[in-house]
């Protein structure tokens, strides 16, 4: 192997750190160091002259391993690296220490100790760029053909963004038509124009660009790109991020797409009839049938639990175009996509479990979906509220709010959009209708959106009541075939029973009936509430835990339909950044496993946050860990489980963890006890620096090293710091719930109680061993916890190792 | 208001059994417009006494009438959407109102018959009447000796009669 030859880099930041650190005696220690070639000073490494200097000297082959004093390595690492690489090194053979936030500022009152404790932080760094070993990068194929499931608001919007940018689309709709529940809702708030408009794809010629468009008339099936599967759902998903295998089972529509001429004939002739689901069973339709006129695609449909097939056969022989075929067989698609997208909304979720509403008992208590058919002037009552009881118009009507919806018996969560909804219908019906007595009963009323409180408003203006409280319970009176709704109004203190034609529920939105399945089958996870779940609401919306996979629209969350949109857009662009170079670069930063010593145990395959490792046979009935290079995050949880070492991180050895240990613990300078922190990259660190640039102070003998996350860390190496002279260790990571590797704070705490057993055992007090979970902005916890730890341990005394 | 922070005395009602989930409640009404008391008197509505408990009345709430007018039926707490166990609340805060010597007469009398005759409806010539019309074998003296002592070992009548010991 080549020879190792070091190069020393030590940034005083302009001279700023010089006042506190004595950099000759840095230098004159550093120099002496085995394997060092090269130490320079200056005023900064990252840019300019400074790196030019680095550069130089990898390319004159005088050194082939960086070590760089530099402050804020993340940001400076990344630029050190880049240029590191363009001059022929390996940019991971390279390690930078911040002398400046972890040394110089924290320990600003005790300069001679700040100094020791450099040496040990530089030690430290040279010690493991000895070890370290070239990281190469791997390409996967990343195939530009995306998966949306889910023909609604967001799906749609979602596959004609990709399809514009000319990624392949295959939009997969499970019912026979595209629109799901938006094009059943009338009309949108907050433009009160009609629900089946999005918006249009620039590429049409005969629509402009700032148009807007039907989704009927949208002409969808000539964006070129989107392939439109209605009738279909996914059965199987298999393969890799950029490289999915999908399979999909179209159900027969027994009417070809492409004869169906829609002239309505084959209704006029069909003998059965059945309740209008599209409708909310307010009315009856054909078996067969079309949602509604120039619906997508624009093609009848047999419903194959109704039709009579070869014992009637009249639509086949009316049809004009012979596009009726009664032996359709169901058919699997297998379609190869490189992401996929979800878009499967949200559903009404059914009120009758509530019993005081008795909703499925009285007609005349319906759900605001129900009540929107009626709106709909093409509706099952054309535009008129009626009583499903005795089909009368509805004079006097009452909204119930909050249906299911904050409401811990049912859905604990509030729906976020029935407030508006009914709103939005109270002033519909008002303004068709101003002598219409409607009241809406509230917990509280929500309009939190753009233009939505103006809403609320006009409802008050038009005379639409509000009454402060929560129905306990809706009579019906049979004498008079009246709804009677009983609610105190709280404002006044007083009881009321409202007489009422029509009850509407403004029932809770829950997750689409097929979500868990759906969840099963592309191994992604639901929240608590049944939807799915974002890898991180703030950071990461629209991603899944599983790379390539996304969501949005309301199968994350109830949404209007403008948010469902944003959504859309929000998923199409993560997809496209995904898939755009037709290829996955990424360096091996990732999990090696020892197979002599892989014990077949099984618990790195649970434990990975990424399910990247799975177990392989080895041919001699054993199996053996192996782990995915392209799923594999490196974070080093499946290290920290594995019970015999047999992984470890490509870019974190543990013969470099157990170096570092030594060299952070080989220099003391203080007369205090040394206490070493494992922190992580993330919030760890970033609360160490934040301590440090804001110069709280702690003192100079609490020595840090970082690790990816703190999941990497076994007991072993905390027993390790223990013997190497720590007499006392700290873990900082990220909080429980916001570990930047979902599960690796959580493990991490678990060890360390582990680990305090241990140390119990052996005689030594567990409280020399802590874990704290920070996040940046706690700077001042972490140098006070550091402060009260050092204090501890000296007040313990020594460590007593047998 | 009370000198006291409003949570307080909020904790110290999630402290005692039947009390735990009073701080869920949203002030929605639902138990108001349920119950059957309320519909009879404005002088009681179970959302107003859970208000002002939460705003740390103590004074409205445990030497009021209203706690002692609730007749246990549940209505409320069925259909509460918090799940708040309103009757339940009511019987914490009643045992709070004893244990602070607030103690309607009626339940004092109650008790006072509890310990010396074993029975809360006392006999009567017309009671012993309707027994024998339906067949029913006249009542025997209770054996108080031994309610006393268990009432004594839970420590009901130092709570109920404010004898020396009671906390
Ligand atoms: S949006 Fe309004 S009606 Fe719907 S759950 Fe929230 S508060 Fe209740
Ligand atoms: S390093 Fe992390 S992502 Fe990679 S295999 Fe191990 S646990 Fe999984
Ligand atoms: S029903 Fe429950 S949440 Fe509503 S006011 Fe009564 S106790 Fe509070
Ligand atoms: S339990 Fe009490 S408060 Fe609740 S409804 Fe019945 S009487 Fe009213």
């Amino acid at each position: 192997m080549e020879e190792v030859k070091v190069g020393v880099f030590l940034s005083d930041c302009g001279g700023q750190i010089a006042k506190i650190l004595d950099f000759e005696a840095l230098t004159k220690f550093v120099k002496d160091v085995s394997g060092v070639v090269l130490v320079a000073r200056g005023s900064e490494f990252w840019r300019g002259q400074g790196l030019q200097a680095i550069v130089d000297a990898v390319k004159s082959k005088k050194i082939n391993r960086v070590v760089v004093a530099e402050t804020i390595p993340k940001i400076s690492e990344v630029a050190i690296a880049k240029a590191v690489e363009e001059a022929g090194l390996n940019p991971h053979l390279m390690e930078v220490v911040d002398l400046k936030n972890h040394c110089a500022w924290p320990h600003i009152d005790t300069p001679e100790e700040a100094t020791e404790k450099a040496k040990a932080m530089l030690l430290a760094a040279i010690e493991k760029a000895k070890l370290l070993e070239p990281i190469g990068k791997a390409e996967f194929p990343a195939v530009k053909a995306v998966l949306v499931i889910g023909g609604g608001a967001a799906g749609m919007q979602a596959a004609e963004d990709l399809a514009e940018m000319g990624f392949k689309v295959y939009l997969v709709e499970k019912e026979p038509f595209l629109g799901g529940l938006a094009a059943k809702a009338v009309r949108f708030f907050p433009t009160d124009d009609c629900a089946i408009c999005i918006q249009s794809p620039a590429s049409l010629t005969t629509v402009t660009q700032t148009s807007r468009k039907c989704v009927y008339r949208s002409g969808l099936s000539e964006i070129p790109n989107l392939n439109v599967l209605t009738n279909t759902k996914i059965v199987k998903v298999e393969g890799s991020p950029g490289n999915f295998k999908v399979t999909v089972e179209r159900k027969p529509r027994y009417v070809d797409e492409k004869k169906c001429v829609a002239c309505d004939l084959c209704t006029s002739v069909c003998p059965v009839e059945v309740p209008d689901e599209y409708n909310a069973k307010l009315s009856k339709r054909k078996a067969i049938y079309v949602n509604k006129l120039l619906v997508y695609p624009p093609a009848y449909v047999i419903d194959a639990k109704a039709c009579k097939f070869h014992e009637c056969a009249k639509c086949f022989q009316v049809c004009p175009t012979k596009a009726v075929n009664l032996d359709q067989k169901p058919e699997h698609v297998t379609l190869n996509v490189g992401g996929i997208i979800v878009a499967t909304g949200f559903r009404e979720y059914d009120p009758s479990v509530i019993k005081e509403y008795h909703y499925g008992e009285y007609p005349d208590v319906i759900t605001h979906l129900e009540l929107a058919r009626m709106l709909d002037a093409f509706g099952p009552t054309s535009g008129v509220p009626v009583k499903p009881s005795d089909g009368k118009p509805a004079k006097r009507i009452v909204f119930v709010q909050c249906v299911g919806s904050r409401d811990r018996r049912w859905n604990p969560y509030c729906s976020s959009i029935c407030c508006m909804i009914s709103l939005k219908h109270a002033t519909m019906i008002k303004e068709a209708f101003p002598d219409a007595d409607v009241t809406i009963c509230y917990i509280d009323i929500r309009t939190t959106g753009r233009e939505h409180e103006y809403y609320y408003e006009r409802a008050r203006e038009m005379g639409v009541k509000f009454v402060k409280g929560r129905p306990s319970e809706i009579i019906h009176d049979p004498a008079t075939n009246t709804l009677v709704v009983e609610v105190e109004d709280e404002l006044l203190r007083r009881l009321l029973e409202l007489e009422a034609d029509l009850v509407v529920l403004a029932t809770a939105m829950v997750p689409s009936e097929d979500a868990k399945e759906l969840a099963q089958i592309l191994d992604i996870e639901l929240d608590q509430d049944g939807f799915f779940k974002e890898y991180n609401a703030k950071l990461r919306p629209t991603e899944t835990k599983r790379r390539g996979i996304f969501i949005c629209g309301g199968a994350v969350f109830p949404k209007d339909v403008p948010t469902a949109s944003l959504h859309a857009h929000s998923a199409a662009v993560k997809a496209a950044k995904f898939l755009m170079n037709g290829k996955i670069v990424k360096d091996l930063k990732v999990a090696v496993v020892n197979q002599d010593y892989c014990g077949n145990c099984q618990f790195c395959p649970v434990t990975c946050p990424y399910g990247a490792i799975i177990l392989e046979p080895k041919g001699d009935g054993h199996f053996t860990a192996k782990v995915s290079e392209l799923l594999c995050e490196g974070c080093g949880v499946c290290v920290g489980t594995c019970p015999v070492g047999a992984i470890e991180l490509s870019h974190l050895k543990s013969s470099q963890i157990s170096a570092q240990i030594k060299a952070l613990l080989s220099v003391n300078g203080t007369s205090k006890p040394l206490v070493l922190v494992f922190s992580c990259s993330e919030c760890g660190h970033a609360a160490v620096d934040s301590s440090g640039m804001a110069m709280m102070s702690y003192p100079a003998n609490v020595r840090v090293l970082r690790v990816p996350c703190t999941g990497v860390i076994q007991v072993q190496h905390i027993l390790e710091a223990f013997k190497a002279g720590a007499q006392g260790v700290m873990v900082v990571g990220c909080k429980p719930d916001g570990c930047h590797y979902e599960v690796g704070s959580q493990k991490a705490k678990q060890r360390v109680e582990m680990a305090k057993m241990l140390l119990q055992a052996y005689g030594i007090e567990p409280e020399r061993l802590e874990m704290l979970n920070l996040v940046f902005i706690e700077g001042d916890k972490f140098a006070e916890a550091a402060k009260t730890m050092s204090e501890k341990v000296e007040k313990l005394g020594p460590l007593q190792l047998s | 208001m009370t000198e006291e922070k409003p949570l307080d005395f909020a904790r110290e009602i999630t402290g005692r059994l039947g009390g735990e989930t009073i701080t869920r409640c949203y002030q929605c009404g639902t138990c108001a417009s349920a119950c059957p008391v309320t519909k009879t008197t404005e002088r009681y509505n179970p959302r107003q006494v859970i208000r002002l408990a939460l705003l740390g009345q103590r004074n409205d709430v445990l030497k009021g009438d209203a706690i002692w007018l609730c007749a246990s039926c549940y209505n409320c707490q069925e259909r509460c959407p918090q799940k708040v166990e309103v009757a339940d609340v009511i019987y914490a805060l009643r045992n709070m109102a004893i244990r602070g010597g607030n103690i309607p007469a009626i339940y004092t009398e109650f008790a006072a018959a509890l310990m010396n005759e074993g029975r809360l409806a006392p006999m009567s010539k017309f009671l012993e009447k309707k027994r024998a019309e339906y067949g029913l074998p006249p009542l025997k003296p209770a054996n108080t000796e031994a309610l006393k002592k268990i009432l004594a070992a839970t420590g009901f009548d130092k709570i109920m009669f404010r004898k020396e010991g009671a906390t």
